[in-house]
């Protein structure tokens, strides 16, 4: 059990901090890579209270194609150049005091309420959680997804859907005299249409015309 | 299952549709402008689909998390109207600007989708699902005309803003979840019998999110700059149509699982009502640009929407849903009028523009004093009434203070829309403007300033109708 409690409090920690140098760190791609260490103890988070399956997925979809297309992009527009001035700048340091106060309030608060669960157990008890074990971590996401969500999971579709019509409204150009390949045209060309034998009499030359 | 699916066949033919209208738009070139009428034909198809089920009775659909009901089927038929009357009459104001593109209409049916999903939503993860879709569209339309630095602005303020307040709601919900241990919205009234501060606490964050939904100070930021850089097209739907659906959401959330939580959020939402009422009628002065004026007295409106619900009872709730249907025919009016501002293929939108309107143009004159004194809540016409059912309400539940600040911020708010009326009447006159009105336009335009005009003929008619959405 303390072993347990030791992991858990280590990859909190290390997601709470490397959240933070997220937003913190001056360096563009520094904050990509915080980004994904961060995934990635959540993802252990995820897998140390049984649900592997969410876990790997987190890994797959979040480290593996998000962050590193973040990271594309950070590299592709330069921006590990521009120094992360959010802390520093003089433009911006009259916000901290009140940004900081405020999430000061917000933690104290946080603690108020973790504390009135903590000292009064009756409120939600873990029975309420009906685990089976005897079915695997994806059947069992299955079993809801496809039934008692279908709707909901119907509606994400649509959302994904939305997505991409987006991105293609807002970065799609079409551009004047671009030269696309045409695989009927370039199929039903007959040698006929392209090639054009000539009797070439001797010492005359032809004469090409375009 | 099946037995769900006949309820909500308005959400499965708005779904098809959208998918064979992109299909359509991709298989048929230069379908821009047929896409457009299919996605008027799809909206009024629904309405009608809408009207099909027995009004009186509640069904609660998909394992309790998907109502139908009163309150929703006529929040529904708003929300069509609001979007069959935004697509009629934008229609050249977008072929001026050169932004009808097939996915135009589409991204209007697919925020529609989730707006009814909003509206019908009992359950959080459905709730969050339809918002999602709903911003999502919203960002985009926002950015259409993107060649013009304004319009992405605002798509981008408007994406960055609502992503944070997203968030803030999602972290509300999770705290919501982890003290009650569901995501219903019934079931979560069941699982406390005192006040729980982790629940409050899910609350705020919750109120926090729809509150920058519907604009209302202090989370009224986006809403100036947003609604000023979008195609006027799209102002028109973001100031009538996704406050439609926040409202109900606010509703639903608040009288649903917290009513036994009413002295928590009842301070809330007061001081959101005062603050944007007050807010909406003192920024709106100074204002010379129309769009940001409308942003600024939508702001004051839902202050006075906000105000209804704050009372904790039916009738409050009443009477906010029939303030917030004649807010949405007033501003169909108004933008109808601005849709009328064009000279030489040019749109106007500044204060200045309408100086001397009256002696070239007196009908459109007459309909801008009719929906403007309106707004004001000028009696007899319609604004009034909404106002007066809401301070009825107000003063009835003893919450004077609420009802002075209201009255008050109603007088000032008087000004700049009276200014207005004097810019027209009074000033000196300028060039005339073309009258090449679409058809569209027309109808939305008499028609919105009848029903303004002539709401005290029958105003029981819509009390009447209202007087059915029981939540409590």
């Amino acid at each position: 059990m303390i072993a347990h409690s030791i992991f858990f409090y280590t990859f909190s920690i290390i997601a709470i901090i490397s959240a933070i140098m997220v937003t913190a760190s001056k360096n563009t791609v520094h904050s990509v890579f915080f980004l994904i260490l961060d995934f990635i103890s959540i993802s252990c988070l995820f897998i140390m209270i049984g649900a592997e399956f969410l876990g790997m997925i987190m890994l797959i979809v979040y480290v593996g194609a998000v962050a590193v297309l973040f990271l594309f992009v950070v590299m592709m527009l330069n921006v590990a150049q521009q120094k992360n001035q959010w802390f520093l700048s003089s433009q911006s340091s009259k916000h901290i005091p009140i940004g900081l106060i405020i999430s000061v309030i917000i933690f104290f608060e946080l603690i108020i309420v973790v504390g009135g669960w903590k000292y009064k157990p009756d409120l939600m008890t873990s029975s309420n959680l009906i685990i089976n074990e005897s079915i695997s971590n994806t059947h069992s996401i299955g079993n809801i997804l496809y039934t008692e969500y279908i709707h909901v999971f119907q509606l994400s579709g649509m959302i994904l859907l939305v997505a991409m019509i987006g991105a293609i409204i807002l970065t799609f150009r079409e551009r004047a005299g671009l030269k696309r390949q045409s695989y009927f045209k370039q199929i039903s060309r007959e040698r006929s249409d392209s090639i054009n034998l000539v009797e070439v009499e001797n010492n005359k030359g032809v004469n090409i015309d375009d | 299952m099946m037995n769900n699916l006949n309820f909500v066949y308005p959400e499965i033919f708005i779904s098809i549709s959208i998918m064979f209208l992109l299909i359509l738009g991709v298989f048929k070139k230069n379908s821009s402008n047929l896409i457009y009428n299919l996605s008027i034909i799809t909206l009024i198809g629904t309405l009608v689909l809408t009207f099909n089920y027995p009004i009186n009775t509640d069904n609660i659909l998909f394992n309790e998390s998907y109502k139908i009901d009163y309150l929703s089927t006529f929040m529904k038929i708003l929300v069509f109207i609001g979007g069959i009357f935004t697509l009629i009459v934008s229609f050249k104001y977008l072929k001026i600007f050169k932004i009808l593109q097939i996915e135009y209409s589409i991204l209007i049916l697919t925020s529609i989708l989730g707006m009814m999903v909003m509206i019908s939503s009992n359950d959080l993860i459905v709730f969050y699902i339809g918002l999602e879709l709903q911003s999502l569209s919203l960002y985009v339309l926002a950015s259409f005309n993107r060649d013009q630095i304004k319009s992405s602005e605002a798509g981008l303020k408007y994406f960055v803003l609502s992503a944070l307040s997203s968030g803030l709601l999602l972290y509300g919900c999770s705290l919501i979840y982890g003290f009650s241990g569901t995501t219903n919205f019934d079931l979560i009234s069941d699982s406390f019998d005192k006040v729980e501060y982790g629940l409050t606490f899910g609350l705020v964050f919750i109120l926090v999110g729809l509150a920058f939904k519907i604009s209302a100070v202090p989370f009224h930021m986006w809403a100036p700059d947003v609604y000023e850089g979008s195609p006027t097209s799209v102002t028109l739907f973001f100031a009538i149509v996704p406050k439609l659906a926040a409202l109900t959401v606010f509703i639903r959330f608040l009288y649903v699982p917290f009513i036994n939580m009413i002295e928590q959020w009842q301070m809330i939402i007061i001081f959101l009502s005062i603050a944007s009422m007050v807010f909406g009628a003192i920024a709106a002065i100074g204002q010379t640009n129309l769009k940001r004026l409308v942003a600024y007295s939508s702001i004051g409106h839902m202050g006075y929407a906000l105000a209804g619900l704050s009372t904790g009872t039916n009738q409050g709730i009443q009477s906010s849903i029939i303030y917030i249907s004649i807010y949405l025919v007033m501003n169909l009016g108004l933008f109808s009028c601005l849709f009328m501002l064009k000279r030489n293929d040019k749109y106007y939108e500044n204060i200045e523009d309408l100086s001397g309107l009256s002696k070239n143009h007196p009908l459109l004159s007459l309909s801008f004093l009719i929906v403007l004194f309106s707004l004001a809540g000028i009696p007899p016409l319609a604004g009034f009434f909404a106002k007066f059912y809401i301070f009825k309400i107000v003063i009835e539940q003893s919450m004077y203070f609420l009802a002075i600040v209201g009255l008050l911020a109603t007088v000032i708010s008087a000004f700049y829309y009276l200014r207005i009326i004097k810019i027209i009447y009074f000033d000196k006159e300028k060039e005339k403007y073309d009258l090449d009105y679409n058809i569209g336009l027309k109808i939305s335009l008499v028609l919105s300033t009848l029903l303004v005009a002539f709401y005290f003929i029958a105003p029981s008619k819509l009390l009447e109708i209202i007087s059915n959405i029981v939540i409590i």
